[in-house]
């Protein structure tokens, strides 16, 4: 699919601003109704959704020159797909899709940040999206009883991801993962200094080809080792695996699935038991790729039917963030005995980016942190003590977002709690 | 055309360099296709930016115009030269004031948003019927005429004291503002101008600015939020609040349906009334066009014939009784039925939401091909209204039979306004805009309303703004659009707001 494809989808925006708001359905009230981090700090109409489409029509007609103005709106976009659901609460146009498209025609066409530029080098040399060489990927697991899938065949594989592998102070969540499924009696294994970054976050920067090559390396191994099941703990690997992957035919029967999904099966199955009291009121965030992104990829190939209505042959199914991963987070929570789990007014399908997606933590880490303050500040406003999250991203945001506030607020990958209590 | 330099800078120091641009990207998202781009963006914070933006203009002789959420066309430059005030800054709700049911608010604020903060309260506002994505102050919408209407008025007439940059810059303040500094009131103490700052159908954007506005409120008889659960686009209440009753009532002729409608009116049976078509309830309930295009079908064929939707809600157990005894008498009397899917309970508490929250209005006129158009009549005598649009409906009917327009239905909407004190009524038309003969069947729809509005005595319908639709009615019409014209000369000597969708002030 390139730009062009999406030009009638582009062309149905009426403009209608939907996209800047919560669903209105959900609307609780007036201070936590915005949705999109974008036009909420910039203003301009062209960083929404819908201007954003506006100019992808702009673009395709070439009416744009590629200047430092369009790379600044361009990236100036987590690309976290809340302007897609809220659109698609209404309309049949896909959102989210071109404005992805856009990005990949940027760097087609040789227009790129060369912060990102930056980013990509490493992926290329290192296989990391964030610094590091590739030899001390692994040694989060130093010390740690866990199978080597370079060498033994596994069931299950666990990827960490580059921003567990190179922050310490992430590698606590990676080895509590490991320790609850080795726990629960899951055969799991690690490619340790052979694993490499996802790709997600590349082609969501428009890298398409830095992606797809990622892709094709991880299937390869993954393919070798046997494996059936990947297990990740980072929405954007969560992302890129099961439906990134899926779109562009490489995840073939290969199982994803989040670390809240597995465990909050384990814990269904009755093979880790949390028994004891983590007394601890929460809220939990969920990342937006984990949640109304993560749902799985439809493939779809069909045309307009002629008419005045916009139908297809086959009927096209629009992904519109139902069927996301917003439950076995909670689940896991709600399993913790003593933990009080309060919801904040922008959750699931219409959350609040943590400001840390498609590039923008690298490219403007301001405006990441100014996103992430914005949820920092509505999870404060519930009463809880602690933001719970399911992906080092969003927990390093809000790390850093809470550090510069000195606010009091903790922050705790939901894993982190589970092992508490278990 | 760039602005000039030195009016640029001044606007910059205005607003502030981060809120003010010309670049083409952010001109071209500000213009719908094909059509003109403003020469800058500004995005003021407040009256006072507005007036020094709208006194800068002036100075310079360089129009302006300013919108607020902007859907539709009217918020667009009318030519080249113009600066556009994008008012999402002022985006708060300043008072509510409860024991006067009234509530003052910024262009920026919503419909959802400002009726969300009301209910919680107990209170509720009217909403335009194009959705509650549009603002919620009572004189951005064209007429401000929605779902609520019956219950909760409309714009003309909810609108109080308000607060007006006049097109050469001058702060009015309207109504008690304007002499006591009180909101309460919107024709005095104090200048009223309600008549002249409206219009028939607002300035669109044509007379100065209006930054900020009182309206009333009303009450509302349900719980603080409503009890929405689910994941987009599915979602429904858990339950339905006690005294809320959804119906869609066909009957056997437009006869018998305007019957019906008055004695609903008479009863004050209706929280909301809108005589939708099947085609409006489809796309309201279905997800994506193809369950919207099934539900069409199968609603088409339970219905009797013309019909309405009644949303009753009752104030105590015995209002309700009252309200749901009496609707059934009417039913018997008219010979009215009720469609059983609406009265499912897995669909009415959807069905209920989705019109009291005024959600799904872009489902039923945007999702189809993005655009809609049609006839949008005047409010008037109810019956009046609904007469005006069935006479249009065997022009639509040809047109969807000779495959230029969407097959939708003929039938008018029209609504109840103050239980029936007055009416309004439109014909949506759902087209192609990419088919040439489409888009020329929806000309000849427009041509038809105006031909009929006039030779048919109708009054000047809701979609007549522009000096060439002034012109064609205002002969008919007392002549006011010589009246609307000295109105704008007078206000307006520069001619600095551009009005391309209200009147200029050529002779």
């Amino acid at each position: 699919m390139a730009l062009e494809d999406y030009r009638s989808d582009m062309e149905m925006c009426c403009r209608c601003s939907i996209c800047k708001f919560v669903p209105l359905e959900k609307l609780k009230e007036i201070k936590h109704s915005y949705v999109c981090p974008s036009i909420a700090r910039y203003n301009f109409h062209t960083y929404s959704g819908g201007g954003r489409v506006n100019m992808g029509i702009a673009m395709l007609e070439k009416e744009l020159e590629y200047d430092d103005k369009l790379l600044e709106v361009v990236y100036n976009c987590q690309m976290c797909g809340a302007c897609d659901i809220s659109c698609k609460y209404a309309m049949d146009m896909e959102v989210l899709e071109p404005i992805n498209e856009i990005r990949i025609k940027c760097v087609e066409d040789g227009h790129t940040v060369p912060v990102l530029d930056g980013v990509i080098n490493s992926l290329r040399k290192q296989g990391t999206m964030v610094p590091g060489a590739k030899a001390r990927r692994g040694e989060w697991a130093g010390g740690l009883d866990v199978k080597d899938i370079t060498r033994e065949k596994t069931k299950v594989i666990y990827h960490a991801g580059c921003r567990v592998c190179y922050d310490e102070d992430m590698w606590k969540v990676a080895v509590a993962t490991v320790k609850l499924l080795k726990k629960a009696g899951v055969d799991v294994g690690i490619a340790g200094k052979n694993e490499s970054c996802c790709g997600g976050r590349a082609y969501q920067m428009g890298y398409k080809e830095d992606f797809l090559n990622q892709a094709k390396q991880n299937m390869e191994l993954i393919k070798k080792s046997g494996a059936e099941i990947l297990v990740t703990g980072c929405a954007d690997c969560y992302y890129a695996f099961k439906v990134l992957y899926d779109k562009f035919g490489l995840k073939d029967k290969l199982e994803v699935l989040h670390t809240t999904e597995y465990l909050a099966r384990l814990i269904k199955e009755g093979k880790l038991k949390p028994a004891r009291k983590v007394n601890v009121k929460v809220t939990y965030h969920d990342p937006c790729h984990l949640g109304r992104l993560g749902e799985p990829y439809i493939h779809w190939e069909g045309k307009p039917v002629p008419g005045h209505i916009r139908v297809f042959d086959p009927p096209k199914e629009f992904r519109r963030g139902t069927y996301g991963v917003y439950e076995p987070p909670r689940d896991v929570l709600k399993s913790i005995p003593g933990l009080k789990l309060v919801e904040m007014d922008r959750i699931k399908e219409y959350a609040w980016c943590c400001g840390a997606g498609g590039g923008v933590k690298e490219s403007n880490p301001e405006f990441a942190r100014w996103t992430a303050k914005e949820r920092i500040e509505e999870a404060q406003s519930t009463g809880a003590e602690a933001i719970v999250t399911a992906c080092p991203g969003c927990e390093q945001v809000f790390k850093e977002a809470v550090k510069e506030n000195k606010d009091s607020l903790k922050v705790y990958d939901v894993v982190e709690l589970l092992e508490k209590a278990i | 055309m760039a602005l000039e330099r030195e009016l640029y800078e001044a606007l910059e120091d205005i607003v502030g360099p981060e809120y003010i641009s010309e670049v083409p990207l952010i001109m071209g998202s500000y213009a719908q296709r094909g059509r003109p781009r403003f020469e800058a963006v500004t995005l003021p914070k407040n009256t006072a930016e507005v007036q020094a933006i709208v006194r800068l203009c002036n100075r310079f002789k360089v129009q302006f115009k300013a919108s607020s959420t902007g859907w539709g066309a009217y918020g667009d430059a009318g030519g080249p030269g113009v600066v556009k005030l994008d008012l999402r800054r002022m985006n708060r709700i300043l008072e509510i004031n409860e024991k006067n049911m009234y509530v003052v608010v910024e262009p920026y604020v919503i419909g959802a948003q400002l009726q969300a903060e009301l209910m919680k309260r107990g209170l509720n506002c009217n909403i335009t019927g194009a959705g509650s994505n549009c603002s919620a102050l009572p004189l951005a919408a064209h007429q401000g005429i929605g779902h609520l209407s019956v219950s909760g008025s409309y714009g003309e007439r909810n609108q109080l004291a308000l607060e007006w940059v006049t097109p050469d810059g001058e702060i009015v303040r309207a109504g008690s503002l304007g002499s006591i500094g009180q909101w309460w009131c919107g024709d005095g103490p104090g200048p009223s101008l309600r008549g002249i700052i409206r219009g028939n159908v607002m300035p669109l954007g044509g007379l100065g600015v209006y930054t900020r506005a009182a309206q009333k409120i009303y009450h509302w008889p349900g719980p603080p939020t409503f009890p929405i659960e689910g994941v987009s686009p599915h979602y429904h209440p858990s339950h339905i609040p006690p005294g809320f009753m959804v119906r869609y009532i066909s009957f056997p002729s437009p006869e018998k349906l305007n019957q019906a409608a008055y004695k609903v009116g008479e009863a004050e049976l209706g929280f909301i009334f809108m005589g939708f078509n099947p085609a409006m309830l489809s796309a309201n309930i279905a997800t994506n066009n193809n369950e919207d295009l099934a539900y069409m079908k199968q609603f088409t064929n339970l219905v009797k014939g013309p019909g309405f939707l009644v949303i009753m809600a009752g104030n105590s157990p015995s209002d309700t009784e009252y309200k749901k005894k009496t609707l059934q008498q009417i039913m018997d009397d008219y010979e009215g039925e009720s469609l059983k899917p609406v009265e499912n309970p897995k669909n009415a508490g959807g069905f209920m939401w989705r019109f009291i929250r005024v959600t799904s209005s872009i489902r039923e006129v945007a999702r189809a091909s993005g655009v809609f158009a049609g006839e949008v009549g005047g409010t008037d005598v109810f019956n009046l209204m609904h007469q005006y649009i069935l006479r249009s409906s065997p022009l639509k009917q040809r047109l969807i039979n000779e495959g230029r327009l969407h097959a939708d239905g003929t039938d008018p909407f029209v609504q109840s306004v103050e239980h029936g004190h007055a009416g309004h009524a439109e014909l949506l038309i759902r087209f192609n805009k990419q088919d040439p003969e489409s888009m020329k069947a929806v000309a000849e729809v427009v041509m038809f309303a105006n031909k009929t509005a006039i030779e048919g005595h109708f009054g000047v319908p809701g979609h007549v703004w522009g000096n060439a639709a002034h012109d064609q009615y205002g002969p008919h019409t007392s002549n006011y659009h010589l009246w609307l014209r000295k109105i704008k000369k007078t206000f307006d000597p520069n001619t600095a707001s551009e009005s391309t969708n209200y009147i200029t002030a050529n002779d």
